[in-house]
């Protein structure tokens, strides 16, 4: 190693294939070709991914912002690597309402997506379907006081995406529920509302809902 | 020439390089160490809200919660701290190593003033809420190309001063500092650009995120922390390396296997399964030159191994190289399927980072910094306890903090395994673990606290001095010895 020019030649020849294999090629090939099937109840041709609205870019935003990817993952592993999918405490108030179709995280699910926020730790539950779990109300009394949902969560209050304001005329359909009130009087003429980037943030995470079928495994109603 | 006089004309031509290049490492040390603290204080709260999202709850104190101040608070520690330091303390070892004054030090100091720029509005950003949530690059969107454009400054002086070299020899050091820089660059605009302007498939990000992470740790961190140590070691024993050879296997090992690491981390996830597996085995494979490198400076330090009762940046870099080899070997572990189900995506993936970022490279950064500024300054450390207490603790809240998010994660991650046990066992199984964690990081906070008091009273002249070279041992060696 006597020379510069050998030495950046070197280093350059070690560092290029990693890189083009991993990053350069990646980026242009890794998204789902776009495979016909046919459901063999119904006859009926679908393909996968099936081109469903996109995710809600808005409220991903404030997703990121917010840092909830430090954790929360968006990604079910193969049943012989964890189970993320669904466990007895998910759903609404901790009773299964309807079963939630679920199966490990594809290559297409984040199609069209800017940034597929796989997560880094998994302090709280997998959100990859979380749009089927709760409706929205539920989430906004969640994330303006998680322990009022869930006592054990380790979950901070979003209290600042919510605003306190005097109600006009008719009650706010948006108006939290979960709040407690210093007196009777604050309660009847103030209410808490989601502010628009609490909408957005909520909208975004009822739209995740990563389980379009597809045709080598159906997706079954009781798994 | 005498050998006294040649030893003399040495002596005044290594106080002449020092002088020229005092304000410029000791800016990027300062801030640096202004940074660590900084990070520390984030890294303590940060925890704390983990395990107990009441910990100062205020509702004006919102941008404290764990979402913003964790990413911030490993921000600071990445970019504010580690590389700052590094670049402070490579920028020195090159001059020496080359043999040659520092010209333009206003560029050093330009670029360093733009890099801190940089990341202030990186942290304050996250904390603000413009970030991101991309693990390491969480700072807004429009940051990267304010450090980008720093550093490769900071690179372009470097390769500058490298040709300027008064001394023929080229020794191990500056080829593993320039490799690491040369490596940055590369890495750092890279995936800059994959993730913020191309458009690509939002999965390739993903993975190109875990790719970055990793490149950064063993084609940044690892060479330039090694490079540093390859000069301490040396010149604190005072005889060369037990191997040179060995040197240069290790350096081109990690050339060849180190840009292949990082995918392992999503293993079983939505990726073609050669890309996990691939990174798995290179990260594997990585164990090679690690060791060779590793064993190679443990066994020069083996040859004298009194020394380093005496030396603290001796210890230190001892410390930092131990804990590396404990590094390399847990993440080689880790990735192997069988463990790497439990350790993937929980508290031990981001007590690897630590263990990196803060038990191998601060641990060698620190080392530098006690041999360095002295030289710097012309004065000794002020307090030599104030040295053995920074050791001291820093040793005890790595390892309190390595054992609490390797078996903290495996323990977690077992409990979310059982998918007919609620949810509730399965956070409740994390949190002893991140209190564990919590102490851990107050021990950081007072070791942290200790160097820089000692620093700044060192810099600014305040206070009382030692006389002799600063040791830590209670035996003193004299002056004359």
């Amino acid at each position: 190693m006597t020379s510069f020019k050998k030495f950046i030649l070197g280093i350059t020849a070690c560092f290029f294939f990693p890189w083009l294999c991993l990053v350069v090629i990646p980026h242009s090939k890794m998204n789902a070709d776009i495979q016909e099937w046919t459901d063999a109840d119904t006859g009926a041709v679908n393909a996968f991914p099936a081109g469903k609205p996109n995710i809600f870019r808005q409220g991903q935003i404030v997703y990121a912002q917010e840092g909830c990817a430090s954790c929360h993952t968006q990604m079910i592993r193969p049943t012989y690597m964890g189970f993320e999918s669904w466990r007895p405490g998910f759903g609404k108030e901790g009773t299964i309402e309807e079963p939630v179709r679920t199966r490990e995280t594809r290559l297409g699910d984040y199609d069209g997506e800017e940034f597929a926020y796989l997560g880094n730790q998994r302090i709280g539950p997998d959100l990859s379907n979380v749009g089927y779990r709760h409706d929205e109300a539920w989430h906004h009394e969640h994330l303006y006081l998680p322990q009022s949902k869930r006592d054990f969560s380790l979950m901070p209050s979003f209290r600042h995406l919510y605003k306190k304001r005097k109600i006009r005329g008719q009650k706010s359909e948006l108006a939290l529920k979960n709040i407690e009130w210093s007196d009777d009087e604050e309660a009847q003429n103030y209410e808490i509302v989601p502010t628009d980037r609490a909408k957005a943030l909520v909208g975004y995470l009822m739209t995740l809902k990563k389980d379009d079928p597809f045709g080598a495994v159906i997706a079954t109603e009781n798994e | 020439m005498t050998t006294e006089e040649e030893n003399n004309e040495t002596i005044n031509r290594r106080s002449l390089i020092d002088k020229s290049c005092r304000f410029p490492v000791l800016f990027f040390i300062v801030s640096a160490s202004a940074w660590l603290i900084f990070a520390a204080t984030l890294g303590f709260i940060q925890q704390m809200k983990m395990h107990a999202p009441q910990f100062i709850d205020f509702s004006w104190l919102y941008f404290l919660n764990y979402g913003r101040s964790n990413p911030a608070f490993m921000t600071a520690l990445v970019y504010g701290w580690a590389i700052q330091a590094g670049l402070g303390i490579g920028i020195w070892i090159m001059a020496r190593l080359c043999s040659a004054e520092i010209k333009n030090p206003l560029t050093l100091l330009v670029a360093g003033h733009f890099w801190n720029i940089g990341v202030s509005i990186g942290v304050f950003g996250i904390l603000l809420g413009y970030g991101t949530s991309i693990e390491w690059m969480a700072f807004p969107k429009a940051v990267w190309p304010i450090l980008f454009a720093s550093f490769s400054m900071i690179v372009i002086w470097m390769v500058m001063m490298f040709f300027r070299r008064q001394d023929r020899n080229v020794y191990i050091s500056v080829w593993y500092i320039l490799g690491s820089c040369f490596w940055f660059t590369w890495i750092f605009l890279t995936s800059n650009m994959y993730i913020h302007v191309f458009p690509g498939s939002a999965l390739a990000k993903a993975s190109t995120n875990a790719w970055y992470l990793s490149s950064l740790i063993y084609l940044f961190f690892v060479p330039l922390g090694l490079g540093v140590a390859y000069y301490l070691i040396p010149k604190i024993m005072g005889r060369p390396v037990h191997s040179s050879q060995l040197s240069y296997y290790g350096f081109w090992g990690l050339a060849v296997f180190g840009g292949w690491t990082g995918i392992q981390k999503f293993m079983g996830g939505p990726f073609p399964s050669w890309m996990p597996a691939v990174s798995g085995a290179a990260v594997i494979f990585m164990l090679i030159p690690i060791l060779i490198v590793t064993v190679n400076q443990l066994m020069t330090i083996r040859e004298d191994p009194s020394l380093i009762n005496h030396s603290p940046a001796l210890k230190f870099t001892a410390v930092g190289i131990g804990f590396f080899i404990v590094f390399s070997i847990l993440y080689a572990l880790g990735s192997f399927l069988s463990v790497g189900r439990f350790t993937q995506i929980s508290f031990t993936s981001s007590g690897y980072q630590l263990l990196a970022v803060y038990g191998f490279f601060s641990m060698v950064m620190f080392g530098a910094i006690y041999f360095i500024v002295p030289r710097l300054m012309e004065t000794e450390w002020p307090s030599a306890n104030g040295i053995k207490s920074h050791l001291v603790l820093s040793v005890y809240a790595i390892l309190i903090l390595g054992v609490v998010h390797l078996f903290g994660g495996i323990w977690q991650s077992s409990a979310y395994a059982k998918f007919d046990s609620p949810l509730e066992n399965a956070i409740a199984a994390a949190k002893p673990y991140a209190i564990g964690a919590s102490l851990g990081w107050i021990a950081i906070l007072v070791s942290i606290t200790r160097f820089i008091i000692n620093l700044f009273c060192l810099i600014f002249k305040t206070g009382q001095r030692e006389i002799f070279p600063t040791l830590i041992a209670a035996t003193r060696i004299s002056p004359n010895k």
